[in-house]
Order: C-alpha cells, then structure tokens, then sequence
C-alpha cells in the first residue's frame, strides 16, 4: 500500500500540496471539533442539564417547616487582584422523607445565586420562619431537598447552542471529507444532494435555467424603465464609501461617547483619571475626522444628483443592437459625461491566509460623449444613444471564484466636484438564447473548486 | 529479478480521438470521442471515468463544472479485456470556451483510471467550444 504523496503537481511548474493529505487534516481537523463538542455537550449535560431535570421530574413532594434561614458565600478570584462574592439564599427545612424527619439546608437551581447581597437578601425576606411550605426530596439522597423548581433557559440554552454548533460543523465537515476520500474531483463536482447542503458557502451566484455559469438576470429586469424597456439598477462605489464612512463615524463616535461618559462621571465624582483623558484626545480627533468625511461624501453624493440609465431590452446578445436612455440629475455644469461599454474580469484567490479579488477592464467601447453638459434641478441632462455589441462577444461569465462581466459605465466631471464613475451591470447571454421561457432545462453540472492535481 | 512489489509502477498512455477535426465544437453539438489505453503493464485497472468538463485557469482559485460524467467499473470494460471505449454526450449552450486576461474557460475531456491501490492517473484532453476571440490586454484608463 503507497501513502499518498504529501506534493502533487500542478498545471505548469508549479507545485502544491496534496488533496489526499489535504482530505485527511480536513478530516482531523472536523474530527476534533465534533469531538469537543460531544465533550462539551455532555460536560454540560451532566452537569447543569441533568442535575436540574432530575429535580424537576425525580424528585419527591413533601411538605416541610422553615426551622432558619441565611446566605451562603461563595468567594471566586478574579485576577489580577479583586474576587467576585456570590450569595445564595438558603432555608432549614425539617420534613419528612421516607417515614423518616429531616433537617437539612435547602438547595436550589443556581438562577438563585447573584452578585448582590442586597438582592439576595430581598429574597430570603420572602421566606418566614415556622411556615410549612412545599419541598421536594431527592430519593436516592433524602437529605437533599429544594424549595424552588423550574428550569434556568439560559443554561438549557447554552448547554444547546455552543456543543450543537461544534458538533454541527464538525460533523458536517467529517461528512463531507469521508465523502470526498477516494474520489475524483470530477466525481465529487458531478455528485449531487448532500453535497451542496455540506459546504453552501462554496456554491456560485444562482445561473440562468438552461445556461450553466451565466448568471441569472432577474434582478436586472425587475424594474421597468420610464422611456425603455428596463431600468437598470445602480453599482455605484460612491454609495459604498459613504455608506463606509457613516458606518465608521458612527461606530467610533458611539466609543467616543461611552468614554466621554465614563470621563464626565469620574469629574462629577471629584476624581480625575488622567489616561482616561489622554486617550479621550485622539479618539475625539478620529471621530470629528470621521464625520466630516462623512458629510463630505454625503455631500458630494448629493450634489452631482442621481443617474438614470435605461435599455430597450435585457438580457443582451452577442451583435445585438440596443437602445439606452441616460438622464443626469444634479445642479451646475458637468465638464464632461460619458457613457461606455466594459467588460471586466474578476478573479478571487487567496494569498497566504487572505482572499483578495483582483478586478480587470479587458475591454471598453465608448458608447457616447458629452461636453459642458448643463443639469438644473428641475431640467436633468437627458439623452439616448445606441449600444452595438460585437457578434463575438463573450457572455457574461461567473463562477465560485471567478467571472467575466458586463457593465455600462457613466463618467462624469462636474465643476466644483471630484469626477465621478456610475456602473450599470448588464448580462450577455450566449448567441441561441431567445427568452426565458422558451430555455431548455438545465444539464447536470456541479460547480467546484478544484484542488486536485492533474497528471500531464 | 524485480518482484512485483519494488516494480515501478506503469505509465499508462491514452490515446483519445474526437469525432471533428481542430477538436472545435460548438454549443449543443453532439461531442463524441474514442480512447485507447496503453503501457498498463499488467497493472490491475479498478475502475475508469468518463468526464466532459469545463475549468477555470487564470489568477483566480480553479473552479469546474461537469457537465457529463461516468464511471464504470464492469471488468470486461476495461484493460486487458479491453483497451479501447468511447463515449459521447450533446453539450450544453454555455459556458463557452473563454482565453481572457486574468480569467480563462476552458472545456476538456478526461479519462481517468484508478489501479489498485491509491493511485491514479488522469489524461486529459482540451477542446474548444464556441469561437470566442482571445481578450485583448488590459484598456489603459484616461
């Protein structure tokens, strides 16, 4: 028997490590966490799950007289230097179990415990001496006895939640490694069910029914057009930086603000803590920096006025022949505007421990051109123009990792402002494709990323 | 004498034919091929694959989509019964086989066979579908 080679080689000259080795550390590593968390998970159940079911479901009914009452202590170190106090209220309960009279200090769900004498003091008031009360009995431990039955959720919930979700991944994980031991990448892309469900995250944007890896344009045409067909829906990274920017402001500026308070409650207090104070500065500095950057682009954002692009249909095809409309809002005079045909590459890889995605023009037809284009608030620029599409066009393309797209693209350079670049994202399907409705079924493809090597 | 335990293992050789010649096709053509395995010396063949596929090539992480797969393993399918199979399947209407900057489509069919053991060896066979021109380079920006 041969053990797989811990180096396979790749297309070309470049090698990388194996798939069977890289199958068996996913394999561990699923392993591990699914064992943690059947440790975790039982750790818990036996420990807060289990104790608190058996009062509520073995524990025996008695009725007992409160004989005394009092807080139990219980002292835990914080480091570096400070220990947290917990109280709890305890009863001495004389009742009978079994024919035989006990006395014995209750003890109860730990919900009961808290960190504040006050508090804890409060609940024993609730209590009397000399009163009967209902108590239960744990029959394997008469001595044992509670005055309080119930359930605490939050341990229930916790005691679910963190072991399920490491033996959720793990298992999942383990699943998916044993399914993939021994098989083919082809194999394993052209398997279908469970697959998808185990790893979701791998999976492409959704593709058009009937065209593998071209992306569906739903979403494109969902918007009818007020001259065309449609109106396209906007790209536009301006939006993105000013929602960046209000993002930012905003979460610093709330840290800012529950530091200015702490450092206006120690003054109130008569007390000064300097480094408080000194660390205060910096942070006021960034926050205003924040916001006015913010407003900046808000500002900026607002002032060149929203654009409009429409088409006369949608999806597009290789030579197809289509009709846009393009309307620019906003006040003043814009330098230049233009409107062009892109088709970009994207490719997603990861370097080290980052995924970084690289984007590339690979081809742009200017589709029209204006000069000292004036626009009022109440008169925006409009115009049409025709977009020719080359009959060898390659259609719009995407997959896990990577994509070919289509994309109309304003740019604008308005007096008083920064130019300005508005992208309108198109779908090129293959030459054939008459509509929606008339597409054949989809054929069987899986999409993947492969890891495997291929022998030349 | 080499026992058959410190024998080196074969290399196998596949000799794969498309029914066109230039190996172009284009979407929903019916792609048809024949293959002849050689140089398994003997070597026990447990099982072979049938696959037309598509891949990406470029800066990006490899992704694939196979469009037709098959996986047989009837010993009288295969060597030394027989070295020779074919197998053919209508193509799809995309993606069509794209040689762009960063990113790349390409469309192969490959046949591979697994020995006994863990090893296996893959030959594979790439084919265009579509007549797309190659992208030119990168548009310098105004």
């Amino acid at each position: 028997m041969r053990l797989p080679r811990f180096y396979a080689k790749k297309r070309g000259h470049r090698r990388t490590g194996s798939r069977e080795w890289g199958v068996v550390g996913d394999g561990v590593f699923h392993a591990t966490l699914l064992l943690a968390g059947l440790c975790f998970g039982g750790l818990l159940v036996s420990g807060v799950a289990a104790p608190e079911w058996r009062i509520n479901h073995e524990f025996r009914e008695t009725t007992g007289t409160i004989l005394a009452k009092g807080l139990a202590k219980t002292t835990m170190a914080d480091p570096p230097a400070t220990v947290i106090t917990h109280w709890r209220p305890c009863l001495l309960v004389r009742y009978s179990a079994n024919g035989v009279v006990h006395e014995s200090w209750s003890q109860g769900p730990t919900a009961t415990t808290t960190s504040d004498r006050e508090v804890a003091l409060r609940r024993l008031a609730g209590w009397t001496l000399g009163d009967e009360t209902v108590c239960w009995y744990d029959p394997e431990a008469p001595k044992t006895v509670v005055l309080q039955r119930g359930y605490n959720w939050w341990l229930w919930l916790l005691s679910l939640l963190l072991p399920g979700a490491l033996v959720l991944i793990g298992g999942t994980g383990l699943v998916r490694a044993l399914r993939a031991w021994g098989k083919s990448e082809e194999h394993r892309a052209a398997s279908a069910g469970i697959t998808e469900l185990l790893d979701p995250l791998a999976q492409p944007t959704l593709a058009a029914p009937g065209y593998p890896a071209v992306p569906a344009c739903d979403d494109l045409v969902n918007s009818p057009g007020t001259v065309l067909r449609y109106r396209l829906p906007i790209e536009s990274p301006e939006s993105w930086t000013l929602v960046g920017f209000g993002l930012f402001a905003l979460l610093w500026n709330a840290v800012v603000v529950v530091l200015a308070v702490g450092a206006g409650l120690d003054l109130l207090g008569g007390r000064i803590d300097w480094w408080l104070f000194a660390l205060l500065v910096p942070f006021v500095g960034v926050g205003i920096a924040g916001v006015t950057l913010f407003i900046r682009s808000l500002v900026f954002a607002t002032a060149v006025g929203p654009t409009q692009l429409e088409i006369s249909d949608h999806p597009l095809l290789p030579g197809g022949r289509y009709d846009v409309f393009l309307a620019q809002g906003g006040t003043g005079t814009f330098q230049t505007l233009t409107l062009s045909l892109e088709l970009e590459e994207q490719a997603t890889f990861r370097q080290g421990t980052d995924t970084r995605t690289e984007q590339l023009v690979v081809w742009n037809q200017p589709v029209a051109a204006f000069h000292d284009v004036g626009a009022a608030p109440h008169s925006r620029f409009e115009t049409r123009a025709i977009v020719d599409l080359p009959a060898d066009a390659m259609h719009s393309f995407t997959s896990a990792h990577n994509a070919v797209r289509w994309r109309l693209v304003v740019r604008g350079s308005p007096e008083r402002w920064p130019e300005f670049c508005r992208t309108f994202p198109v779908v090129v399907f293959p030459r054939g494709f008459a509509s929606p409705e008339s597409a054949s079924p989809p054929a069987v493809v899986r999409v993947r990323t492969a890891s495997e090597e291929v022998s030349p | 004498m080499t026992s058959a335990l410190d024998r080196e293992p074969s290399k196998p050789r596949i000799e794969l034919q498309f029914d066109r010649p230039h190996r172009q096709h284009e979407p929903r053509d019916q792609l048809a091929v024949r293959y002849r395995i050689e140089g398994c010396d003997g070597e026990h063949i447990r099982a072979i694959e049938h696959s037309v596929l598509w891949y990406t090539e470029g800066k990006g992480e490899e992704d694939l989509g196979v469009h037709f797969f098959q996986r047989i393993t009837d010993r009288t399918m295969m060597p030394p019964t027989a070295i020779t199979g074919a197998f053919s399947t209508p193509l799809p209407q995309s993606p069509l086989s794209y040689e762009g900057v960063i990113v790349k489509v390409r469309w192969c069919v490959r046949v591979r066979l697994f020995f006994d053991g863990s090893r296996d060896f893959v030959s594979e066979h790439v084919f265009d579908v579509g007549q797309i021109p190659p992208a030119r380079m990168p548009v310098a920006r105004a």
